[in-house]
């Protein structure tokens, strides 16, 4: 067996070094790392650029429903185009299966329109993602190599500086950021939606993404589980300067649905399959396009691990939480390039709109008598109420403290009064009392604390309000 | 004998679905499709027109829009959350189409 494995490596050795070469892009190996591992035992040479025709797609704020083709191939195009060097570009690109005019893509170029004035560019490689996955793990290669190309007629016919440009990719497009900032220095930013774990996990940092790539390399991971057994698709490794695990990166809110709810989705039967397929790993964009229009409703608390998240690591640092999705740059300036990997944690919805806002609450009970049951809390503020969140089940013990963390649906701003509700679903004759006697709340993002009393005690399912003191 | 069969099979999925926190027809999550209020968790089966799927929803919280609670099961606008009651009027053809809509309103509030 030894030797036959032996003769199999040999053989494999010989067989490498094979080698492609295409105008404008130069060549592409099968060399190790990019093949022959036990990463990525299969060797493929990336398709020509022919064949997988990566297409740009811009979108402005002038034309944000139509696209406009174009290339860098034909730099008149980009001329006779709505594109500006002025402003900031931004390119989104789809990963295996997917394709550029997948409608997610523009909504996420709609949405920035919202908020400022870019061009917006989907790259479309769906001719090389419709393959066996190890061929489009390869033509990646080429599609990061065509960005660089597209970067590099920006800077020579516009003056166009790369520290203008944002990529963002999402799975296997996560990974053509490899390519492009090796062969472009001072690319000023790469977002990395639930890299591609398959072949990439593990590689040397010229396979994949990683921080070296660009000036600030944020990632969000949904889907982190490993492929084998849990088909996870997505890396599970910190490889950016800033790493997001929303939920604990494995298993998203909402993709737990049986098959019939999640295929019968509200935005359609194609959206609904997509998530029947992928539901963690197409989290990660959602999340992105949502965290465009709330910029404070995605905080990353920093911590070790999701477990101790869930019960401490709050609230936010003094210099503030980094935000996941489209504001994580704001805290660019706040990591040194020496240290090592940022993990931060956080909860997001289980549809959308995605973006929570977290408290903590502190509530010590109060009455004659103990009583098994639950306990609800809604807080009120300036931005309005929220919905009453369980806190508590179990036995409730007149002065006892419980301290939990919630991840509320609105932000409440500045919180004016408290709501206590306690059920136990149990008819009691003796009409027991329960009371919140105080009830601290802290807000994770700016740690104010705020204390509310309340003297009397209520019946089950009667709210009682308690007044600041 | 195929009925004992498939009696006990009934029974078998019941039971499942009754004890395990997420189940098929009852125990339902936010978000999955429903017939009756009766399945979701949540306690609300919800749909936004005559047309639409309904799905499994939050109930309403104070100051939102919401519907007394109704035989038909599927509501428009979610029933409130315990504590609270709904501020709707009752008329005759709101109660027949199922639009009897108000806030929900703390009932301690009001005096």
């Amino acid at each position: 067996m030894f030797a036959f494995w032996s003769l199999a490596l040999l053989l494999i050795s010989v067989a490498r070094g094979k080698e492609v070469c295409y105008d404008r892009l130069g060549c592409f190996t099968d060399d190790i790392p990019w093949a022959g591992t036990t990463e990525r035992p299969i060797s493929k040479l990336p398709w020509s650029p022919e064949r997988i025709n990566t297409r740009f797609l811009l979108y402005t704020k002038k034309n944000p429903d139509n696209f406009q083709e174009i290339t860098a191939i034909d730099p008149k195009t980009i001329g006779y185009s709505n594109f500006d060097a002025n402003k900031t570009t931004r390119f989104i690109t789809h990963g295996f299966v997917d394709q550029g005019e997948e409608n997610w893509l523009s909504d996420m170029c709609r949405r920035m329109f919202q908020v400022e004035d870019v061009n917006c560019i989907c790259i479309d490689w769906s001719k090389g993602s419709r393959c066996p996955y190890t061929q489009a793990a390869n033509n990646i290669r080429v599609v990061g190599a065509e960005v660089a190309y597209f970067i590099n007629v920006l800077v020579a016919d516009y003056g166009y500086s790369p520290s203008k440009v944002h990529f963002i990719g999402h799975s296997l497009g996560a990974h053509a950021a490899a390519e492009m900032g090796q062969r472009i220095p001072g690319i000023k930013r790469i977002t990395g939606i639930d890299p591609a774990q398959p072949y990439f996990e593990g590689t040397p940092v010229e396979i994949r993404l990683d921080k070296s790539d660009a000036e600030f390399v944020d990632v969000i991971h949904t889907d982190s589980a490993p492929t084998i057994p849990y088909l996870g698709f997505g890396m599970r490794a910190a490889v950016g300067h800033l790493d997001f695990y929303p939920n604990g990166g494995e298993q998203m809110p909402g993709c737990k649905k049986n098959a019939l709810s999640q295929i019968v989705d509200i935005d359609g039967i194609w959206e609904g399959t997509r998530d029947f397929v992928a539901c963690n790993h197409l989290r990660g964009y959602k999340y992105y396009s949502d965290s465009i229009l709330y910029p404070d409703g995605f905080l990353g608390y920093p911590c070790a691990a999701y477990n101790l998240f869930e019960t401490s690591c709050f609230p936010c640092p003094a210099r503030g939480c980094p935000k996941m999705g489209h504001y994580a740059d704001q805290y660019k300036d706040q990591i040194s390039s020496t240290s090592g990997f940022t993990k931060l944690y956080l909860n997001t919805g289980d549809a959308k709109i995605f973006a929570r806002w977290r408290y903590k609450l502190s509530v010590t009970l109060s009455g004659k008598s103990s009583v098994r049951g639950y306990v609800n809390i809604a807080l009120y503020g300036t931005g309005g109420n929220t919905k009453q969140h369980q806190i508590f089940q179990g036995y409730l013990q007149p002065g006892s403290t419980h301290t939990v963390f919630i991840d509320s649906e609105i932000k409440v701003g500045t919180v004016t009064t408290v709501k206590f509700l306690w059920n136990n679903n149990v008819i009691n004759p003796t009409f027991p009392k329960m009371g919140a006697e105080k009830i601290m709340v802290e807000d994770g993002e700016n740690g104010h604390m705020y204390n509310f009393c309340g003297s009397d005690t209520v019946r089950e399912d009667v709210l009682q309000t308690l007044t600041p003191c | 004998m195929e009925r004992a069969w498939v009696l006990l099979l009934f029974t078998c999925i019941l039971a499942e679905s009754f004890a395990s926190p997420r189940g098929l027809i009852f125990n339902l999550d936010n978000g999955e499709l429903c017939m009756q209020s009766l399945q979701c968790k949540s306690g609300c089966c919800h749909r936004t027109s005559g047309l639409s799927l309904a799905r499994c929803s939050d109930k309403a919280a104070e100051n939102q829009e919401c519907s007394r609670k109704h035989i038909y099961g599927i509501y428009y606008r979610c029933p409130c959350e315990s504590g609270l009651t709904c501020d709707a009027d009752w008329t005759i053809v709101g109660g027949i189409t199922n639009s009897d809509f108000g806030i929900c309103k703390d009932p301690a509030k009001r005096k």
